[in-house]
């Protein structure tokens, strides 16, 4: 509190630029903006030597664990109420708008609960595996980490992502349309090394994957995804699983529908039939026009998002502009991703930039100059299955409005003479 | 099971030769898993019966167990409690413009019922049912569903048996079901573009948007909001003034009330911040008056022991007969002394 007075400057100004839209609608003199909010000329901007220049900082262990600065504290988790009953079985959804690169920090990573974050013992947490198996086994902690390690960098996501939006746009801001999604470096072990332990048996088709918190969640995932690349992780970018994470451990689907990756995970089971549980029959079904149902739709096909500009970054110079967003697949690597600036007459291939990985959030970027014009962008990635990320006309032709989940359809900015940025759609 | 380290590591040994794995390496990490063990957290049910515990149960003794813990929230007759899970109707609305999606018009298994009440519910007390609770309430929600009748003997026998309604309602994944060329001009006729915006004011966005309307800031705003739009109708129809609560300063509170927050956080919270089943919500204060004026010892012995009111049900401990003495009494007094 006692640098408050100090930083009062940097503070408005900091409100008045995020508040794009009264920046945009109110002023021509950008450059003058700050000038004119701090009422002279702040003692901290040139010529004067700024106040931090001018005293010490604090010392090391000032904070053991690190936060970040008190300037960037919009840059957090949020909710929209209205979606569920109460906040502890409930959804908030990361804050993308404000991130950087492809790996989301962890006290960022989108929450996802049915019974809260259970305060867990690592010491008392065990992981059962019995079933179809020869050697019915229990793991402590410490042994899970004996095991030779691996990290993987890989997005989660909940299939209900954009789930809002089938009938018509509502959500206002990019981290309510797509915030419900984060990619991590994650390490543990593969889950088929704990199966070859425990002897898995040839009838062994199905898993049951089942958590330790009070909602006991669980899912039946194939045998196949085990073989291919299901880990049992502790760890993510670095440190042990956060509680919101599933502290301290969680099953990774990499690519899969975010409710597969059980966190908290207490128990498998193999067996030769799924279990149909409440999870994969009443919610994680998708309702198709006719008032039938997939199920078992565990695959988050190829999907991207610009995420500047987007509502909560508003266009706030004319000239150049870099054009960025993410791209991922559940299918393998983003191959490409290409944007269109007129509600996708006609397209332009954007550049994927930084690491393209398996299964991981990829960036693209297109640069280009802005000087007004009414845009209606929009990206389209494509992987290397082939698959193109379809329009929405396409998704409600083949599956109407009720399907909740898997909305992975080309989204629409809509950016006005002022740069400010709607959320629209376009059929 | 295994009585020493070396039978495990022989039988792992062999069959993996067996079946021949190339990533199979033996590590002898972990310990055999006891059936004592095994027995202890294998919960799941599958819809041929596999894991259905011996016993049986019926909708008659059902209904008294599902007033007691589950019609706070899912409603008398199954119909939700504000945005609470609807257990009942809804048949024949799959194909719907809005359809309805319960146990009885859209869950294709009666095991997974069970399974679902044995490992979740109640909400705020998961695994406190007994096997018999289970089956009794499992027994109920179908009656209520027109799927088995009120006498009927629900039992690990024939709970397989039972055919749901929309069991042949779903099939597996056959994604990818649409096919996007990637057109790159000329990809669509831009006088037929149709544009619809955004429904304004149904996100909070007032940390980007100066001024902007925020309904909804948080879940107990969220049900004040609707709390007061019930109170307005209401008075439309009865020409009464709604009632407006007022505010109060707060006050300092005692250390027990303190030490009771976090107990109401995680147990009480769930029906009395949003006002379920006729709990007194925390901060309404004309709800308050004279439960206050009842003295806390009466109000904590009701939270202790359970009580039937004219408003509504107060399971005894809420349900959560894991919670101590203490724990509940403290939640109660920071309930209170919240009113201040």
């Amino acid at each position: 509190m006692q640098h408050a007075s100090e930083h009062l400057t940097t503070n408005d100004r900091r409100d008045f630029l995020r508040r794009g839209v009264s920046y945009v609608a109110g002023a021509a003199a950008v450059g003058g903006a700050s000038i004119a909010t701090a009422s002279g000329v702040s003692s901290n901007l040139p010529p004067n030597e700024p106040q931090w220049g001018r005293q010490l900082g604090t010392g090391v262990v000032e904070n053991p664990y690190g936060l970040p600065s008190r300037h960037e504290s919009q840059v957090v988790r949020r909710t929209v109420p209205w979606l569920t009953a109460e906040s502890i079985s409930s959804i908030s959804m990361s804050p993308i708008q404000d991130l950087k690169g492809i790996i989301t920090p962890n006290g960022l990573v989108f929450e996802r609960y049915h019974a809260g974050v259970p305060d867990i013992n690592p010491d008392e947490h065990r992981l059962m595996i019995h079933g179809l198996v020869d050697n019915p086994l229990i793991f402590t902690m410490e042994d899970l980490m004996r095991f030779p390690s691996v990290s993987e960098i890989k997005f989660i996501e909940c299939p209900a992502n954009g789930g809002m939006e089938w009938r018509g746009p509502q959500m206002e801001a990019l981290q309510f349309t797509h915030g419900m999604l984060s990619c991590c470096e994650w390490t543990g072990v593969p889950l088929k090394v704990l199966l070859d332990a425990a002897g898995i048996q040839t009838e062994g088709k199905w898993i049951l994957a089942e958590g330790a918190d009070g909602a006991h969640m669980s899912r039946s995932i194939p045998i196949e995804k085990i073989l291919d690349d299901t880990l049992v992780v502790y760890a993510q970018n670095g440190e042990m699983l956060r509680p919101e994470q599933g502290y301290p451990l969680r099953l990774l689907n990499p690519g899969w529908e975010g409710n597969t990756s059980i966190k908290w995970l207490r128990r498998i089971e193999v067996g030769d039939k799924p279990w149909h549980h409440r999870e994969e029959t009443s919610k994680y079904t998708d309702l198709m026009e006719d008032g039938r149902a997939r199920r078992f739709t565990f695959v988050q096909e190829c999907n991207s998002v610009i995420t500047s500009p987007c509502p909560e970054n508003p266009i706030r110079r004319k000239g150049f502009l870099e054009v960025e967003g993410l791209a991922w697949t559940g299918r393998g690597k983003i191959k490409g991703v290409d944007i269109s600036f007129d509600g996708g007459v006609s397209w332009r291939p954007a550049q994927l930039k930084g690491l393209v990985l398996d299964k991981a959030l990829t960036r693209f970027s297109l640069t280009t100059q802005w000087q007004g014009e009414p845009w209606l962008i929009q990206s389209r990635a494509y992987d290397d299955s082939g698959y193109v990320q379809p329009t929405l006309a396409q998704l409600r032709e083949q599956r109407g409005v009720n399907s909740i989940y898997h909305k992975n359809s080309i989204h629409t900015w809509q950016i006005a003479p002022t740069g400010e940025v709607k959320n629209v759609q376009i059929t | 099971m295994f009585k020493s380290p070396k039978s495990l590591l022989m039988l792992a040994v062999v069959v993996l030769g067996a079946a021949g794995v190339a990533y199979a390496q033996d590590y002898q990490i972990g310990t055999p898993a006891t059936a004592l063990e095994i027995a202890g957290w294998d919960i799941d049910i599958r819809p041929d019966g596999k894991g259905l515990p011996v016993g049986s149960g019926n909708a008659i003794d059902g209904e008294e167990a599902y007033e007691m813990v589950c019609a706070s929230c899912h409603g008398v007759f199954g119909e939700g409690e504000g945005r609470w899970p609807v257990l009942v109707g809804g048949e024949g609305t799959l194909a719907d413009e809005r359809p309805v999606k319960t146990v009885g018009s859209y869950w294709p298994y009666a095991s997974t019922l069970f399974d679902y009440i044995r490992r979740a519910m109640p909400f705020t007390a998961p695994m406190s049912l007994s096997d018999q609770q289970v089956y009794d309430i499992t027994a109920y929600v179908l009656y209520m569903n027109d799927i088995i009748e009120e006498d009927f003997e629900l039992s690990q026998q024939n709970l397989a048996q039972i055919v749901m309604p929309n069991e042949d309602g779903f099939f597996v994944d056959d994604r990818p079901d649409v096919q996007n060329p990637r057109c790159m001009s000329d990809c669509a006729d831009p006088d037929k573009l149709m544009m619809k915006g955004s429904l304004a004011g149904v996100t909070p966005i007032g940390h980007f948007v100066e001024g902007a309307d925020a309904p909804a800031a948080s879940h107990s705003g969220q049900h004040d909001l609707e709390a007061s739009k019930e109170a307005e109708r209401k008075a439309a129809i009865t020409g009464e003034e709604p009632a407006v609560a007022e505010a109060s300063e707060p006050a300092a509170m005692s250390a027990a009330a303190i030490a009771g927050e976090s107990t109401y956080k995680a147990a009480c919270g769930v029906c009395h911040t949003n006002g379920l089943a006729g709990a007194p919500k925390v901060g309404d204060a004309p709800a308050w008056v004279e439960r206050l004026q009842q003295g806390n010892d009466l109000l904590i012995s009701h939270a202790l022991q359970g009580f039937a009111g004219s408003t509504g049900y107060m399971p005894a401990k809420g349900g959560r007969a894991d919670l101590s003495n203490e724990a509940v009494t403290n939640a109660v007094l920071f309930m209170v002394e919240s009113q201040h």
